[in-house]
C-alpha cells in the first residue's frame, strides 16, 4: 500500500499533540515548580516511596561522583491512582531497587528533608521502565479500541479510502 | 419493561419537539429500545462507575474535522498504542541527563497517565470534538470572554505573589480542566465518576479532587450569594432523563484549564446537562453552557459516559501538595537570585 504522505502528515499532528501531553499541565505547572536549567542525573538505590496524592514521591539515597556518600533526593511522578488502576502499588517498587533518574531539579533548590527533582525519566538500572504504561482506559471494550480488532494497524490507509 | 404515565408524556412532549426544532438530530439522545434497570422509585439507574477517558477534546482541533473518518480514528487509535509502547522500551541506562532548557521541563513517563486511548463515537460517527453547537466544534468566545481567559491564563502563568494567585487545582481545591464540572470534561488522568441515586438527591463522586456533586431533586438554587467550587445543582427527572441545571460557581474556577483545553466561565454561568442511560455500558450526556458575557451564544456538547471498571479511588490533593510550597518557594528562590545578582552588580 503506498503511503499517502497527506494523510501521514495529519496523524503525525495528532499523534504529536498526544506525545506532548505529559510535559504540559497537570495537576500544577511543572515550568513554575522545576528549573529548565538545571537538568540532574540521578543513580541510587530506593529509600521510600510516598504513595500519596496529588503526586507519588520516590525517595533514593543517589551516589555521589568519587564518593562512598549519597545524598537524598525525592523525586516528583503522577497521581498514584493511575497506577492503582492498572494493578501497581507502593510495593511494586521496594526499597533497595537501583533506579535511574532523568528530571529537573526543583526551582527552590531547598535539600531538606531532601534534594527535589520531577522524575521525567525513571528507569531501573538496566534501563527498563520501573512501571509500564498503557493506552488503555480501563474501560470495557466498546468496539472504538483497534486493540479489540487483533494487532495495531501499521499500514496506513489512503485518503480515497476514507 | 416498565413505563410510567410522566414518562410516556415527556417522550411525547420531546417527539413534538423533536418535529419542530430544528435540527433535530441534535435535540434529544439517540433513539434507541434500550430499557435501562430501574431504582425503587422506577427512575432509571444509572449508578456505577463511569469515565469519559478519551481523545476527543473539547474543542475541534486544527488538524482533524470535526467527524473523523473511521479509518483515520482507527489510526490515530493506532498510534495512542504504538506510543505508549515506543514509551515503555527501556532507555539507555548509560544516556546523559536530560538536555537544559530545550526539551521543556516537567512531565512524566507514559505510565503516569491514562487520557483515552481512541476517540468517542457519539451518534454513530467518531468525533474530534464534544461541542455540536456551534456546528464548528470551536467555543463561541466573545471578545471580552476570550480576553478574559487570556488574561487569567497569563496571570496564572506569571503570577506567584501567593497561594490565592495559583489555579485552583494546585490549590487542591478542584481537579483542573473542569474533570468536576459542569461539564465534566476530560483530562490527563483519573477521569472517573460514581454516581450514586436517591429519590430526592443525586451524587456525582469526582475521582479528582475527590469532590461530591449533591444534585438536590426538585428544589430551588439556592441564594446567589452562596458561590460553590462546583456550582449549585438542582435537578430533576424529564421522563427517562435526568435534567441537572447549576449555576452560582465559583468565581476562582473560572478559567478550567487542561492539556487539551482552556475553558472559561462566570460565576453566572448557567450549565444544564442531559443525563440519560442508552446501554448498559453507556450514558448519554449532554450540556448546554450560557454564558452572555462570555459567549456570543449559548453552546452545546455532547458526550458518551462509558462504563468503568471501579473502585474510585481517593484523591486526597491536599495530603501531600509538595507543589504548590515549591512553586511559591522557587519564585521566592528566584528573586532572591535576582536582587544579589542586582546587588553585586
Amino acid at each position: 500500500m503506498k503511503l499517502n504522505n497527506k494523510l501521514y502528515a495529519l496523524a503525525g499532528v495528532a499523534a504529536g499533540s498526544l506525545a506532548i501531553v505529559g510535559a504540559a499541565s497537570a495537576h500544577h505547572a511543572f515550568s513554575a515548580e522545576f528549573d529548565a536549567e538545571a537538568p540532574v542525573l540521578l543513580r541510587g538505590e530506593v529509600t521510600k516511596v510516598e504513595w500519596v496524592n496529588p503526586h507519588t514521591w520516590i525517595h533514593l539515597a543517589a551516589e555521589e561522583e568519587d564518593s562512598e556518600e549519597t545524598v537524598a533526593w525525592m523525586v516528583e511522578g503522577g497521581t498514584p491512582n493511575t497506577l492503582l488502576r492498572a494493578g501497581l502499588n507502593k510495593k511494586s517498587l521496594t526499597p533497595g531497587t537501583p533506579i535511574i533518574v532523568r528530571g529537573y531539579q526543583s526551582k527552590d533548590r531547598l535539600c531538606a528533608p531532601a534534594c527535589k527533582a520531577n522524575g521525567r525519566d525513571i528507569t531501573l538500572s538496566n534501563g527498563e521502565k520501573i512501571f509500564m504504561g498503557s493506552s488503555g482506559t480501563g474501560a470495557p471494550k466498546d468496539g472504538t479500541d483497534p486493540r479489540e480488532r487483533g494487532p495495531v494497524q501499521t499500514e496506513l490507509p489512503d485518503a480515497e479510502d476514507m | 419493561m416498565r413505563l410510567t404515565m410522566k414518562s410516556l408524556l415527556a417522550a411525547s412532549a420531546t417527539a413534538m419537539a423533536a418535529v419542530m426544532v430544528a435540527p433535530a438530530a441534535m435535540a434529544e439522545p439517540p433513539e434507541t429500545d434500550y430499557e435501562p434497570p430501574r431504582m425503587a422509585d422506577g427512575t432509571p439507574n444509572m449508578q456505577g462507575i463511569w469515565t469519559n477517558a478519551s481523545l476527543t477534546t473539547l474543542e475541534k482541533p486544527d488538524n482533524l474535522p470535526v467527524i473523523v473518518p473511521e479509518k483515520q480514528a482507527m489510526m490515530m487509535a493506532g498510534m495512542v498504542e504504538a506510543s505508549a509502547e515506543a514509551d515503555n522500551a527501556p532507555t539507555d541506562p548509560d544516556a546523559p541527563a536530560l538536555k537544559a532548557g530545550g526539551e521543556g521541563v516537567g512531565g512524566y513517563n507514559r505510565f503516569w497517565m491514562d487520557f483515552g486511548s481512541s476517540l468517542a463515537k457519539v451518534r454513530g460517527d467518531y468525533r474530534s470534538t464534544w461541542i455540536v453547537e456551534p456546528a464548528d466544534g470551536k467555543l463561541p468566545y466573545t471578545e471580552a470572554g476570550r480576553k478574559m481567559a487570556e488574561d487569567r491564563l497569563i496571570e496564572q502563568r506569571e503570577d506567584f505573589d501567593n497561594p490565592e494567585v495559583r489555579a485552583a487545582a494546585e490549590r487542591c481545591t478542584v481537579g483542573f480542566g473542569s474533570t468536576g464540572g459542569p461539564p465534566m470534561l476530560n483530562v490527563l488522568y483519573n477521569n472517573n465518576y460514581q454516581i450514586v441515586q436517591a429519590p430526592d438527591k443525586v451524587a456525582i463522586v469526582v475521582e479528582m479532587n475527590h469532590q461530591t456533586r449533591m444534585i438536590r431533586l426538585n428544589e430551588e438554587h439556592r441564594p446567589e450569594m452562596m458561590d460553590q467550587w462546583l456550582g449549585d445543582s438542582v435537578g430533576y427527572w424529564d421522563g427517562d432523563t435526568l435534567v441537572v441545571e447549576t449555576t452560582n460557581f465559583e468565581p476562582d474556577i473560572s478559567l478550567r484549564a487542561a492539556t487539551r483545553h482552556r475553558l472559561y466561565m462566570s460565576s453566572d454561568a448557567k450549565v444544564t446537562e442531559h443525563f440519560t442511560r442508552i446501554s448498559d455500558d453507556e450514558i448519554f450526556y449532554e450540556f448546554w453552557v450560557e454564558d452572555p458575557e462570555i459567549f456570543t451564544q449559548k453552546w452545546k456538547g455532547e458526550m458518551i459516559l462509558r462504563k468503568s471498571e471501579g473502585p474510585i479511588y481517593e484523591y486526597a490533593c491536599h495530603e501531600a501538595n509538595y507543589s504548590l510550597p515549591g512553586i511559591l518557594a522557587g519564585a521566592r528562590r528566584q528573586e532572591q537570585d535576582a536582587a544579589s545578582a542586582g546587588g553585586s552588580k
